[in-house]
């Protein structure tokens, strides 16, 4: 299965972000409890990190990028080979921390 | 994190308020060296708001300090190098406290050089923070309607980063005392800026959306307030003319005249007390220039902001109010 990794509603009033540093590239395999990407906020670094197990198959925006609450980041697949679906991916389970 | 983000020139450069006013504070220090920066956590912490983020890397100790909480001794050790001969930015983290400031601001630094018989002058910018987003009675209020009135003093609200940049800048070069105040509630919200160096000038507004039926004029946080609402009436047929003031002292009596001679009705926004506020004196202004028009004000409850969210948000105008104060002044 896919699964898309969109931008958390993890600060409030915090209507956009900007991407400032992924930590993996396409093809790469992510644990639960991985480090993906971490967002900056006005006042925050939002550190988001993998709730399941799965591939990282695309970066959607790079590092600078301005992306607001719920535009897709990335694409998450099970494994590496699968082929993308033609409809739209399901969520991928994230955990974040706001530090 | 200590600077701006490299980005492709072919992308606007879009920045997070605070990043708007460090960009300009370390531009006119490396312009002019006798820009100082002064006040708490201003140092190695970058800011309250992280707003001078890599400015004490950058400059070091000699012209950046940290203050303990003195706000008398903030203002007017900022009056003293002002009248000795530097540019000092004193920050006080919650405009509430500036009160503490006024001696020194108000009776020193504005009357310095009519004092002096045009000798001295005190080139400083006092910068705030003010509104209400969850702090109470004593870190949530709007005074600016306060300072307006002082001889010599210039009172500045910018309210997106290209206007926090373009206003410090000016602030900084202006050869008189400033407040130059923003509001917690834009900086989380990023803004696009021109990449060439420039400054806004003091006593010119901006006409945020034109409009034909009704003039709304407001200032910092409100301008977001005043556009929602605008937004919402133009889907009944209401037309209106945003205007944000920016610069409240010096008023561009020009920009607001021109306005009502075409609009016809007038509502003053803001988030301050209307008793004596802005708003009276943005419509005296104009009617002592094209006589007395329909006019509705509108501000805060005659109350304290309260902690509690739901009686802050009582207190305060929002969309809401300004639809239906609109709705009367066009309707009838």
């Amino acid at each position: 299965m896919f699964y898309q990794l969109t931008v958390p509603a993890a600060v409030p009033g915090v209507e956009e972000i900007r991407i400032l540093e992924w930590h993996g590239e396409p093809g790469e395999a992510f644990e639960s409890g991985d480090l993906i990407v971490e967002l900056e906020t006005h006042k925050a670094v939002v550190e988001v990190r993998a709730g399941q197990a799965g591939v990282l198959r695309e970066i959607k925006a790079e590092e600078g990028d301005w992306a607001e609450i719920g535009v897709v980041l990335a694409m998450f697949a099970d494994s590496a080979d699968e082929a993308a679906p033609d409809g739209t991916a399901g969520d991928l389970t994230v955990e974040f921390e706001v530090t | 994190m200590s600077s701006e983000p490299a980005q492709q020139e072919t992308k606007p450069l879009r920045l997070f308020f605070r990043e708007a006013v460090a960009r300009a504070v370390r531009e006119e220090m490396a312009r002019d060296p006798k820009v100082l920066l002064m006040g708490q956590d201003v140092g190695s912490f970058g800011g309250s708001y992280r707003e001078f983020d890599g400015v004490y890397g950058e400059f070091g100790p000699d012209r950046v300090r940290d203050t303990p909480v003195a706000e008398p001794a903030s203002v007017g050790i900022a009056a003293g190098v002002a009248a000795a001969g530097f540019r000092p930015l004193t920050v006080i983290t919650y405009m509430d406290f500036l009160m503490l400031g006024f001696d020194a601001l108000i009776n020193y630094a504005a009357k310095l050089r009519y004092k002096s018989a045009g000798k001295l002058t005190a080139p400083m910018v006092v910068k705030t923070t003010a509104g209400a987003q969850g702090q109470g009675v004593a870190h949530s209020q709007c005074i600016e309607a306060w300072l307006i009135s002082v001889p010599g003093l210039a009172v500045v609200a910018p309210s997106t980063p290209a206007d926090a940049y373009g206003l410090m800048k000016s602030a900084l070069r202006h050869d008189g005392p400033v407040v130059y105040m923003d509001h917690k509630k834009l900086f989380p919200t990023p803004g696009n800026l021109d990449r060439e160096e420039h400054v806004v000038p003091f006593g010119k507004a901006a006409i945020r959306q034109e409009g034909t039926d009704v003039t709304l004029t407001c200032h910092s946080y409100m301008v977001r307030v005043a556009l929602q609402a605008a937004e919402a009436l133009a889907e009944e047929g209401i037309s209106v003319e945003v205007i944000d003031l920016r610069s409240l002292a010096p008023l561009d009596i020009d920009t607001l005249v021109a306005s009502v001679e075409k609009t016809g009705k007038l509502l003053t926004l803001e988030e301050g007390q209307v008793t004596c506020g802005v708003g009276v004196e943005v419509a005296t202004r104009i009617f002592e220039a094209v006589g007395y028009r329909p006019w509705k004000r509108l501000g805060a409850l005659p109350a304290p902001v309260s902690s509690n969210p739901v009686l802050e948000a009582e207190c305060i105008p929002d969309a809401e109010q300004v639809i239906e104060s609109i709705r009367v002044l066009v309707r009838g």
